[in-house]
């Protein structure tokens, strides 16, 4: 009987009830992409840098992994000190640097990592061989796009130009062995990977027995942050960046998206009591001679109360079902619009689905929609009833 | 020939290599925190300036002497702190806690190993056709350079602030209809509201038309006065938008503004939903019997 009245109830006023509708709706889609957004950057930040496994980024002093041009000298000995420690399974040298393919009257640029193939973590092989020797390449599918070339071509790569001398520094022939995803670099970026040492040879004297970073992957119980004390204490000259530091850093660095997200998903919040609590309020106070002739006849306070709040329950769960289909739409909107970001690594989302936090924040919209009536039903239940239907009789 | 006449200033900063940070500072005292000041030993040194967030994270003031070093650690120079700058509000740095520091061309090409190298010419030239001529002229003569126009790389620079633009544009767009909707919804529950004044000016015979009208203009009123309100409001909201963000970033760039071309905006969409609403409501009660409207 609760549930036919309540319904007749906002049946009655169909246009009101139908705005209230949306606008929970579009309350519940703007609480849920910032949801997304608040929670997804971080979670997308963290997948990315544990894909590959590595448990430890080393940097030159001060700077963050491939944020600046700083390299880090003497790499050999360095690499040969990490592995000293008895958690360190693996130990992965990276070196990068700008390099150029002379293709008819165009010079194409592109950035070139140096690596281990045995245990690099910056590409995904997609087809083909990863750098089975030190003439081969792996290309980017962007860089095959821009210089033509397929896997088995030879390309001519100089990683500089003189142009006093106006000749190619570097310059050797190389052959595509493969066709990889980097896992740092933007979809649309050219890059290919050669072995280390063919780069570091290639980059002359900036690149000699330098890296940019070295990435470490620890034993499985290890310690990172013993770890990396142990590490800074050896290297002075070297920042040791543990995932979950990197990650904060991230987070500081996004920290202004983060605190939009918590701003407008308050407001949504707000929005949505506000919009239930006055749809409900008016409804009630129009209705108090019909609650009091409901009263007289013997219907119970609660009884009343119950029916009033699942008015108010039955327009927030409407409006978070839509909100819900309507959020996922507009997520995906707005994270088309922040994958441009220039720079930003393919795999990234600013806006990821996850269950419990997406539930968490709509199941608060419906218990502040429930709480919303709460007031005005038992208020109006407990008015008195003769003087209240005298006043109604009235007028 | 005419580019020999064309004055040619080096961005001394762009000769760092892309981040300053690469370049390690020191002080030369026994602390980090407590520099070395000025002695007369010292005039001969070279003078650097800093920017104000360096000097603050380092406690260095004017007169200093600080070492500099490619590399963490690696011998270095020592040289003066001459000057602290406020660099211009970037937005495409914003989230980058970057600190820099300028100095002689030549002591940096020394410092950083980069030989007579430096990483770009910024070029001034005259008026209209000139800027045309000389791009022309340099791509033409110069080999393995390329002279770009200075909107083009501020455009290129600035894609990241123009992607988090684009962002606050479909944000805003989301508010809009939210709150568009929420104003709808209210406006309409208070013309309902005046439902028995409505029924009881309808039976002391005052026309239809005469109520729609009485009760537009209060909605229009209503929406006015919730506009005015609205921009107080946000007009607060920026400022502790732009109080907290330039703290956070210690940027002077102004995070939220409140223009008038966003109050035209802001009022007219209040104004139109609000005229809208009362209207649909007005008509709607006009419509319906007096004694209807008292409920009986």
């Amino acid at each position: 009987m609760r549930f036919v009245l309540a319904a007749a109830s906002l049946q009655r006023q169909g246009t009101r009830t139908l705005l209230a509708v949306l606008g929970v709706a579009i309350s519940a889609a703007l609480l849920l992409d910032m949801v997304m957004l608040s929670t997804g950057m971080r979670e997308s930040f963290r997948s990315l840098l544990s894909r590959q496994g590595f448990d430890l980024r080393i940097a030159p002093r001060g700077t963050l992994p491939f944020d600046t041009d700083a390299t880090i000298a003497d790499a050999s000995a360095i690499a040969r000190t990490l592995k000293e420690h008895p958690e360190v399974d693996a130990v992965s040298p990276v070196f990068g640097a700008s390099v150029h393919i002379a293709r008819d009257d165009a010079t194409i640029a592109a950035t070139a990592l140096g690596v281990d193939p045995a245990v690099q973590g910056d590409y995904e092989l997609l087809e083909g061989t990863s750098l089975p020797d030190t003439m081969s390449l792996v290309a980017s599918d962007a860089f095959l796009v821009a210089t033509g070339a397929r896997l088995g071509d030879t390309l001519r790569i100089a990683a500089g130009y003189d142009p006093q001398l106006r000749t190619w520094l570097g310059r050797r022939a190389l052959v595509i062995s493969g066709r990889a995803r980097f896992i740092y670099l933007p979809a649309e970026q050219r890059a290919i990977a050669l072995r280390l040492p063919v780069l570091q040879t290639m980059a002359g004297a900036p690149g000699t027995d330098r890296v940019n970073l070295f990435m470490v992957r620890l034993a499985p119980d290890a310690d990172a942050d013993a770890v990396q004390r142990w590490i800074e204490a050896r290297s002075p000259r070297v920042t040791a960046v543990p995932t979950a530091v990197a990650i904060e850093q991230v987070d500081a660095r996004l920290s202004y998206f983060r605190q939009l997200a918590y701003i407008l998903g308050a407001v949504s919040l707000i929005v949505g009591f506000l919009l239930v609590t006055t749809l409900v309020t008016v409804s009630v106070n129009e209705r108090v001679g019909e609650i009091a002739v409901m009263r007289a006849i013997g219907v119970s306070r609660v009884h009343i109360v119950q029916q009033i709040i699942l008015e108010g329950l039955a327009i927030s769960l409407a409006g978070t079902a839509i909100g819900l289909l309507l959020g996922l739409g507009t997520a995906r909107w707005l994270n088309g619009i922040l994958a441009t970001f220039p720079g930003l690594p393919e795999p990234i989302d600013f806006f990821l689905f996850q269950p419990r936090a997406a539930w968490t924040a709509l199941g608060m919209l419906v218990l502040i929609g429930i709480a919303a009536g709460i007031y005005p039903a038992w208020r109006s239940a407990s008015l008195p009833i003769a003087a209240t239907l005298r006043e109604e009789a009235v007028g | 020939m005419a580019l020999l006449f064309l004055a040619l200033v080096l961005q001394v900063e762009s000769a760092v290599p892309s981040d300053p940070s690469a370049v390690s500072i020191s002080p030369t005292g026994t602390s980090a925190l407590a520099p070395t000041r000025l002695t007369a030993a010292a005039d001969s040194l070279r003078n650097i300036a800093i920017d104000e967030r360096l000097a603050a994270d380092a406690l260095l003031r004017i007169g200093d002497l600080v070492v500099l070093s490619a590399t963490p650690g690696g011998d270095g120079d020592t040289v003066r702190v001459a000057a602290i700058t406020r660099g211009a509000a970037d937005p495409a740095e914003v989230a980058r806690a970057d600190h820099r520091i300028r100095l002689h061309l030549d002591q940096l090409q020394t410092l950083a190993g980069y030989g007579d190298r430096v990483d770009r010419f910024a070029i001034a030239t005259g008026e209209g056709a000139a800027t045309d001529t000389a791009l022309r002229t340099i791509n033409d003569a110069a080999f393995g350079f390329r002279a770009h126009r200075s909107t083009d790389i501020a455009v290129e620079s600035s894609r990241t602030f123009a992607v988090v633009d684009r962002f606050h544009r479909a944000i805003g767009i989301i508010t809009i209809v939210a709150s568009a909707t929420f104003l709808l919804c209210i406006l309409l529950l208070k013309v309902d509201e005046r439902r028995r004044d409505v029924a009881a000016l309808r039976l002391i015979g005052i026309s239809r038309r005469t109520v729609v009208r009485a009760v537009v203009i209060e909605a229009a009123l209503v929406a006015a006065l919730g506009s005015v309100l609205g921009i107080g409001i946000g007009w607060a909201a920026s400022a502790i938008v732009n109080w907290h963000y330039r703290g956070v970033y210690r940027t002077p760039l102004a995070f939220a503004l409140v223009t008038p071309q966003v109050i035209v905006i802001a009022v007219s969409l209040s104004l139109a939903l609000g005229v809208a609403a009362g209207w649909l409501a007005a008509r709607r009660l006009v419509r319906a019997q007096p004694l209807a409207l008292f409920g009986r």
